[in-house]
């Protein structure tokens, strides 16, 4: 099929605004899966996406198409996250293709995620075709998400395509749009190989299968090729498409996308976004965009049960095969013992790890509390970054510490507005302005430290809006503040799992909550336990746990002898799990109940 | 062959079961009797075959060994006297229920060897006797007590139990009071516990009951405080005794004795050896019948786990521990010492009052 009768496209939608549904349907109508092999979202495959309503990664699809034109075309359909945590992920996806759908919700409207995609987009240089879906629904508001269009992201509102992807409705005309609208691939004149490597899977029996856009030239098996970011070089071994499942073609040119598979061991040597070029004829550059993946949030994972340690590091390497952007490296913590300190992309990417741990690798896991990269520049010039608080220096030779700000995008109904303005504040953050959408919802531009919504921020702009709020942020910068280290003290000893970073302004409060709840989760002992929360040695909050007044069985006979023996070594052992901060036992469960209820707050 | 000297025997029947009890025991099946008083003497034959029994204490607990009759208990003490060689024995104790006492069972149990009494009173009200479920008054009770006394017998434990739902400060203190009035050669005070597969332990999960440590640390001192000041020694734990009038049957247990149990669900221990009946009466009678081990359970007391029982629980007596058995445990002692738990004489450690109260959380570590 030549060129000119294939087109490349994305779709670009907001969680629950039918992203799913529609490439569903646009599958079925172009008969790439009958309606009898459809369950329903086809293209999500994790239980977890399915659940959550979210693609992380899916693969693209090559759907067949004879238009109204009479011409044959195959519309390539790029997947593409829906979550900002993964936007690097989603430029790559979108600079593999030439067109993107902008699906919105006819009753939601335009959402911050939305809003940030599109722009995502246009940087590319796509096409962008207005869908406004569920157009059935008794809520749709045709003509005000027409007017968001042209005033949030300056698309002319006559251009969206009505639809139901439920119904059915409206989705030949989506078809029609695609072969009209967004051009076919354009091809680079000196046909050098250039493919883009826009994602990539592991396969336990054919090592890596890497997701390609060819920008020009042909990949065959035989073929000698490298990876440029790298130099790295390998052999193709075979190539082909997405039908939705994997079918192997003689070649891949100019402008296809699909797969190939080489002699490639792991992803972590295969980079999102990196150029595929031939061995012998190299190309002299590299396709624009490639970056290297940095975590931007991090957490220690400890396996509950401590001799789970392995079965947690296997875990782990078996994630990273799939997931290059989740690092890990092992690291010990006095109360929580042998773990690992992990880097993601941001908070969703945190918590698919977490629950993919739970959930495929059957992992008991605590989490600690997340932190994000601190600059710390020393007061001999030095700069350091520091993603865990146990490192960093000690305070006298600080200089200042600088925190990661982002700038967020926060979309709420025009009765919530007072109420995000003071998460803002309390979260401290700037508002830089607000903007009316249409009579019902406005836009909050605004400046926050990325520590201060890494835990519950989108979780109260959620309740507080009882759900119609969305947000979305991009990094914007180092800015230095007044933080601090918390520490938390039992009986004079520090205990690393639960110190923090923190603002001045905040850390008294933080200190005083963390030592409550402590004291409510450690369990009477021989002695009395002191809890402290100190800000560099000073101590700013206190908690008591007295001794334990009685722990005597009353009856011990004859017959009660091995029993009670029993119920002693029992007791023991359970103490034997508990850490030991000097004479004092804290229960495993008292470090979960303490970190579980600090990402409340 | 060392002797074996101490000899128990269970009687598991009772006229009513009590909400808070988890002894092995059942409702009292007058018409199966004879046949199960048969096997208990045909165990105490065929261990006597196997070993040299020559006690120096016999224990009948249960359940109520009170409520068999007295031709029951006649034709059972008699068959266990002519089996046995009792020219060692100086304490015979037998429980009873104050509901089941009368002066002619009385005076046949003291003409039988038996000279000691251990009654289950728990408390002199009313109103916690019956939250207790027992089935006598607190004036069955008291006449049950002169009965004993005028049958002769010199040497009575008065059970007594605190920290029961709704029970007050007055209330545990008349208690005592009451019990210090009568003289006792022997008080045994518990903290009610509540133990699974009980009612008890039913209402207490279900938030019906509950339980206060400060509570029962409060009234567990009082207990100790008004005992010892009215002569009294508290010689473990729960047990309070004249000079002299502790009990010997038990003190053997948390010294680490051998012991023989016969009848169901009664433990063994000689040597390394313990073993449990099965807990059925139906099971324990046939097996015996059948000539096949009667036993349920088995564990083998090795020397660390012996040794490991003599700390615990002698901790829990006055005589305490010899130092030399704590060797390994020095730096524990020494903690325990310098934290006000343990005291020691230069031979023997022994728990203090504040020690007492947390008895379990400090033998964990010798276990």
């Amino acid at each position: 099929m030549s060129i000119q009768q294939t087109r490349n496209f994305c779709i670009i939608a907001h969680i629950d605004h039918g992203k799913t549904t529609l490439s569903d349907r646009l599958l079925e109508v172009t008969n790439t899966i009958s309606m009898r092999e459809s369950t329903d979202q086809q293209l999500d495959s994790m239980d977890l996406e399915r659940e959550r309503g979210i693609t992380i990664k899916s693969h693209p699809v090559a759907m067949e198409y004879t238009a109204k034109n009479g011409q044959h075309y195959t519309l390539n359909l790029m997947d593409t996250p829906g979550h900002v945590d993964f936007a690097y992920e989603v430029s790559r996806s979108l600079a593999a293709c030439e067109g993107a759908l902008l699906i919105i919700d006819a009753a939601q409207g335009v959402e911050a995620q939305t809003v940030a995609n599109v722009h995502l987009a246009h940087k590319q240089g796509l096409t962008v075709i207005p869908v406004i879906n569920k157009i059935d629904l008794p809520t749709a508001d045709i003509e005000s998400c027409k007017r968001q269009l042209e005033d949030i992201l300056a698309i002319p509102g006559d251009e969206a395509i009505c639809t139901s992807a439920k119904a059915g409705i409206g989705i030949v005309e989506i078809l029609e749009s695609i072969v009209e609208r967004v051009p076919s691939p354009k091809v680079m004149a000196d046909n050098r190989v250039r493919g883009l490597v826009f994602d990539s899977v592991f396969d336990t029996y054919r090592g890596v299968i890497g997701y390609i856009r060819m920008a020009s030239g042909t990949i065959q098996p035989g073929l000698g090729v490298k990876l440029m970011s790298s130099n790295k070089n390998y052999e193709i071994k075979d190539v082909g498409v997405f039908t939705p499942k994997m079918e192997t073609r003689p070649q891949l040119n100019a402008g296809d996308v699909g797969y190939f598979i080489a002699n490639i061991k792991t992803t972590a040597e295969i980079k999102i976004g990196d150029t595929l070029t031939e061995q012998r004829h190299p190309s002299d550059e590299p396709l624009p965009g490639f970056q290297e993946i940095h975590p931007m949030v991090f957490s220690g994972i400890y396996p509950i049960n401590t001799a789970d340690f392995e079965h947690l590091k296997a875990a782990m390497a078996k994630l990273q095969i799939n997931d290059a952007s989740f690092v890990y490296q092992a690291e010990s913590s006095i109360a929580l013992g042998f773990g690992f300190r992990c880097g993601f992309l941001g908070l969703l990417h945190m918590e698919i790890i977490q629950e993919r741990l739970r959930r495929e690798y059957n992992m008991d896991i605590i989490s600690t509390y997340p932190s994000v990269i601190y600059e710390v520049l020393k007061t001999n010039g030095e700069l350091l970054t520091v993603d865990n608080p146990a490192f960093l220096p000690d305070f006298s030779v600080i200089e200042e510490i600088r925190e990661p700000i982002v700038k967020a995008t926060i979309m709420v109904p025009n009765e919530n507005i007072g109420d995000i303005m003071g998460l803002v504040l309390e979260k401290r953050g700037v508002v830089d302005h607000t903007e009316s959408l249409d009579t019902r919802r406005v836009m909050i531009s605004c400046e926050l430290p990325l520590n201060e919504i890494l835990v519950d921020f989108n979780d109260k702009i959620k309740s507080m809006t009882r759900g119609y709020g969305s947000m979305d942020y991009e990094p914007a910068g180092y800015r230095a503040d007044k933080l601090v280290k918390l520490d938390m003290l039992v009986n004079g000893e520090p205990v690393d799992a639960f110190s923090s970073i923190v603002h001045r302004d905040k850390a008294e409060g933080r200190g005083r909550q963390l030592a409550s709840k402590l004291k409510e989760v450690i369990p009477t002992q021989l002695y009395v336990v002191a809890i402290q929360a100190a800000i560099g040695g000073k101590i700013v909050a206190r908690e008591t746990v007295s001794a334990s007044r009685k722990d005597v069985t009353a009856k011990c006979y004859g017959g009660d002898i091995s029993r009670k023996r029993k119920l002693l070594e029992k007791q023991k052992e359970g103490k034997k799990r508990m850490k030991s901060i000097g004479k004092v036992n804290i229960p495993q469960e008292a470090f979960i109940a303490v970190l579980k209820s600090s990402a409340g707050g | 062959m060392m002797p074996l000297r101490h000899l128990y025997v269970h009687i598991p029947f009772c006229l009513k079961v009590c909400p808070y009890c988890s002894f092995y025991k059942e409702r009292l099946e007058p018409t199966r009797m004879r046949r199960f008083l048969d096997a208990l003497l045909l165990e105490l034959e065929r261990e006597s075959g196997k070993r040299l029994l020559q006690p120096r204490t016999i224990f009948f607990g249960g359940g109520t060994p009170s409520a068999l009759s007295a031709s029951q208990l006649e034709y059972l003490l008699t068959g266990i006297r002519e089996r046995l060689d009792l020219s060692a024995l100086s304490e015979w104790t037998l429980e009873m229920n104050p509901a089941t006492v009368s002066m002619s069972k009385a005076r046949l149990l003291r003409a039988l060897g038996v000279n000691r009494i251990s009654m289950g009173v728990q408390s002199w009200d009313p109103a916690l006797l019956s939250v207790l479920g027992r089935v006598h008054t607190a004036a069955q009770a008291e006449r049950s007590y002169e009965i004993l006394r005028e049958a002769g017998f010199d040497n009575i434990n008065l059970d007594l139990m605190f920290a029961v739902p709704t029970q007050t400060l007055a209330q545990w203190e008349a208690t005592l009071e009451k019990t210090i009035a009568l003289g006792p050669e022997h008080i045994s005070a518990y903290c009610l516990t509540y133990e699974e597969d009980t009612a008890f332990f039913e209402r207490f999960s279900s938030g019906l009951y509950a339980q206060n440590k400060d509570w029962d640390a409060d009234l567990f001192e009082a207990t100790l405080d008004r005992l010892e000041a009215v002569g009294y020694d508290g010689y473990e734990i729960s047990n309070h005794a004249r000079p002299g009038r502790e009990c010997f049957h038990n003190l053997a247990y948390w010294e680490g004795a051998d012991y023989l149990g016969l009848g169901p669900s009664a433990f063994s221990t000689c040597g390394a050896e313990r073993w449990q009946n099965v807990a059925d009466v139906q099971a324990y009678t046939s097996r015996i019948f059948a000539g096949e081990s009667a036993i349920g359970f088995r564990e083998e007391v090795d020397a660390s786990t012996h040794l490991a029982e003599r700390i615990a629980f002698g901790l829990r007596t006055n005589r305490g521990v010899a130092l030399d058995l704590l060797g390994p445990w020095q730096s524990v002692v020494d903690e325990y010492l310098s934290e006000g738990f343990f005291t020691h004489d230069g031979a023997r450690i022994r728990l203090t009052r504040k020690g007492k109260l947390v008895a379990d959380t400090l033998a964990e570590a010798f276990v």
